[in-house]
């Protein structure tokens, strides 16, 4: 299959780009692969993809080069077929509209895939006929706006599948989107296998790792580790990561007098050699799409205890299995999740050795097996009835468009 | 006095050092990489891939390989350690820095040299420090070693490397209303605990060596425990910044040793391990005091100006 993936900017660092490097990276064994990235702002991207996949941009920002586009009259005026209720909007311009539009239309291959909103919105009303049109969500439904909802209601329709990264995820958009024909799927995040050992279990250490942000709740975990400490002295506590919080959280860990305990570690890549100098991963966040980092702890032999917040980490532990769940914001619960996997060093490493074993089915092989197998389907699929569906995606489309255009209406006269 | 007693330098060095794997440079950047496997007493292996075009058996025979560590700042012939690269039974080079091979206290950049080839910088790649951390090294009275690689800020691999005979490891440290409580451990002396007995701390202060301040050492085995009042500090202070070097005295003067943290994974503590910052009524006027670490990781105390409000 010759597989082409459409993404915002495949030069920078985020968990999409990794993701998408890893997933082209290993369908690449065996199809034609290109990641197409919407801009390029840099000479060399920061992650490594494969040496299979091809990678090219639309848009050159790359400032000072010879080929920079940012004052192209065409550039500064706004987007019209890049959705504006999609977050990254004010990046798009007409010259993305065309350049995006001159790529779907000219593009040669089986399955073409986006990686956000926007670009999938592009690929539902602008992939050519007889291409499988694959559309990602690596947030989550629930996360976006109710303009942006409306807007992926009237496009989705005329995508052969939307993948999402959970399940929760998936029934999410087949309870809120009305997507006959279109294929829902969860498929994982893929995470390697590291290219360490795993970790021993023996050091007196929990390892925490993500950006320094209100959602992660670093502030619970701190406060939890207080308790722990008050009971288990011997044992510390490492947060990985930048962000904004960080002065914060600085504050809060001195004021608890735990500045002996809890080191704030800095941002850390890769982390596999930070996750095995711990015994345990522990995740406090209010919200987690997917839970990369339980997944990257666990591949590393980590039993993590993690909050049980939507939506990922219910997916990815087995409680009391290989990790353990605790509610939400809850710094006691949190401790005594740690606490027990503290003073149990046999439960410790059990744990650790069944996160290690159930996490391998995050390897990149196994998800692009899945991927594999969803494109296969469509394109069998497609072959029979891809111009039907095509046809009422279309026609589903034109009656949501009308329907939220009358609902904006109605809420316009409303307001006024 | 002993040989680890290097004079402080009040400025900071050029290039701050990140935790050792920091965001990788960008790749194709052209340069090799290394990945590296600390073991417990000191000791570092590289393990690298063979130049394009040969397997490592080759590139060994034909190539006459070598890790080459230099030290910044230094032109000595002892700033240079070159390190034999050879096959390691997996298809790569491996070279092996053991901790028995002296290391002058410093940074060492780490370059592969190919022949007659000029050497280039090499890249950090997987650094597998799990040993590095909470090291507790056994008794002896030969030189402690440490070195601990890192990412420098412009995306190279240097070793940070400590020798030191006796070493005082800081523990935990306490901020406290009246003065500072450091624990630690020493290492590297014949009796730990009859070297400790009398013992005292001493804080130097680092714009007039003459003045200093002690404070009474209890020792457990070779664990040790001392507390210095603000008060005494801040009776010598007139406003700016007073540095304070902390070092453990043998009442007699005749050993001496800087307290420092090294035994662990971490190259650079200054932004990880920090110290609440506490306000005191100095007789000159409100300061500001806190225990730190230096970038050489030895610990000194800090004494300024309270920052204006607002």
């Amino acid at each position: 299959m010759h597989i082409s993936f459409l993404i915002h900017n495949a030069y920078g660092i985020g968990g999409t780009i990794r993701t998408t490097y890893n997933l082209a990276g290993t369908l690449a064994e065996q199809h034609d692969v290109e990641i197409v990235s919407v801009f390029r702002h840099r000479e060399q991207p920061v992650f490594a993809p494969s040496g299979k996949v091809r990678l090219r941009h639309l848009v050159d920002l790359r400032k000072n080069g010879p080929g920079y586009e940012g004052e192209d009259p065409e550039y500064l005026r706004p987007a019209a077929v890049f959705p504006a209720t999609e977050g990254r909007y004010k990046q798009y311009s007409a010259l993305t509209d065309r350049r995006i539009a001159e790529h779907l239309r000219t593009l040669e291959c089986d399955v073409v895939v986006g990686t956000r909103p926007g670009l999938n919105v592009h690929i539902a009303r602008q992939a050519r006929g007889g291409q499988v049109r694959v559309g990602q969500e690596h947030l989550t439904l629930s996360t976006h706006s109710a303009p942006l909802k409306r807007t992926l209601r009237a496009h989705y329709p005329r995508l052969d599948a939307v993948t999402t990264v959970t399940e929760a995820d998936a029934r999410t958009y087949r309870e809120l989107m009305r997507l006959p024909g279109v294929r829902v799927e969860a498929v994982p995040n893929g995470v390697p296998a590291p290219a360490l050992a795993p970790a021993e279990g023996d050091g007196k250490w929990v390892i925490a790792a993500g950006r320094l942000a209100p959602a992660k709740r670093y502030d619970v975990l701190i406060r939890a580790f207080g308790k722990v400490v008050a009971e288990r002295p011997d044992w510390r506590l490492r947060i990985y990561g930048a962000g904004a919080e960080r002065a914060k959280l600085r504050a809060l860990i001195d004021k608890l007098g735990l500045y002996n305990h809890i080191y704030l570690m800095g941002p850390a890549t890769p982390l596999e050699p930070e996750w095995v100098k711990g015994s345990i991963g522990a995740v406090t966040s209010s919200l987690e799409s997917f839970g990369m980092t339980i997944v990257e702890a666990m591949r590393c032999g980590l039993p993590v205890v993690s909050t049980d917040c939507p939506h990922g980490p219910g997916e990815i532990i087995a409680d009391g299995t290989d990790g353990l769940l605790v509610p939400v914001g809850k710094p006691d619960a949190v401790a005594a999740g740690l606490l027990k996997l503290i003073n149990d060093d046999e439960l410790r490493r059990r744990m650790g050795a069944a996160a290690l074993e159930s996490s391998a089915r995050f390897d990149p092989g196994r998800v692009a097996e899945r991927y594999e197998t969803l494109f296969t389907d469509l394109r069998a699929r497609g072959a029979l009835r891809g111009s039907l569906h095509r046809t009422r995606g279309a026609l589903l489309s034109t009656a949501f468009r009308a329907k939220d255009r009358g609902r904006a209406a109605l809420r316009k006269a409303r307001a006024s | 006095m002993t040989p680890q007693a290097v004079p402080e330098k009040s400025t900071t060095t050029s290039e701050e050092c990140t935790i050792v794997s920091a965001p990788p440079p960008a790749f194709g950047a052209g340069n090799p990489s290394a990945d590296c496997i600390a073991d417990s007493a000191g000791g570092l292996t590289f393990d690298l891939d063979a130049p394009h075009g040969t397997d490592a058996l080759d590139a060994a025979a034909h190539w006459s390989g070598a890790l080459v560590l230099r030290r910044r700042g230094g032109d000595e012939e002892s700033d240079e350690v070159r390190l034999p690269l050879a096959p390691n039974g997996e298809g790569r080079l491996r070279a092996v820095l053991p901790s028995t091979v002296a290391l002058p206290e410093g940074r060492w950049d780490v370059h592969v040299a190919c022949g007659e080839e000029t050497p280039r910088r090499l890249l950090p790649g997987l650094a597998d420090l799990r040993s590095l951390v909470d090291r507790r090294p056994g008794p002896s009275t030969s030189p402690l070693a440490v070195r601990i690689p890192y990412t420098t800020k412009h995306g190279n691999l240097s070793l940070r490397s400590w020798q030191r005979a006796p070493h005082a490891e800081a523990g935990d440290i306490y901020v406290g209303d009246d003065g500072v409580t450091a624990h630690g451990t020493l290492y590297r002396v014949e009796d730990p605990g009859a070297w400790l007995d009398d013992a005292v701390l001493e804080a130097r202060l680092r714009r007039d060596r003459a003045v200093t301040v002690t404070a009474a050492v209890a020792g457990e085995g070779q664990d040790f425990t001392a507390t210095l009042d603000w008060a005494a500090l801040c009776a010598h202070w007139e406003g700016g910044l007073d540095v304070w070097d902390l070092w453990l005295r043998r009442p007699d003067g005749s050993e001496e040793v800087r307290i420092a943290r090294i035994l662990d994974d971490i190259a650079d503590k200054r932004h990880v391990l920090t110290f609440p910052v506490r306000s005191f009524a100095a007789a000159y006027a409100p300061a500001q005091v806190s225990p730190y670490y230096t970038v050489d990781n030895d610990l000194s105390v800090r004494i300024e100006e309270r920052p204006p409000v607002g």
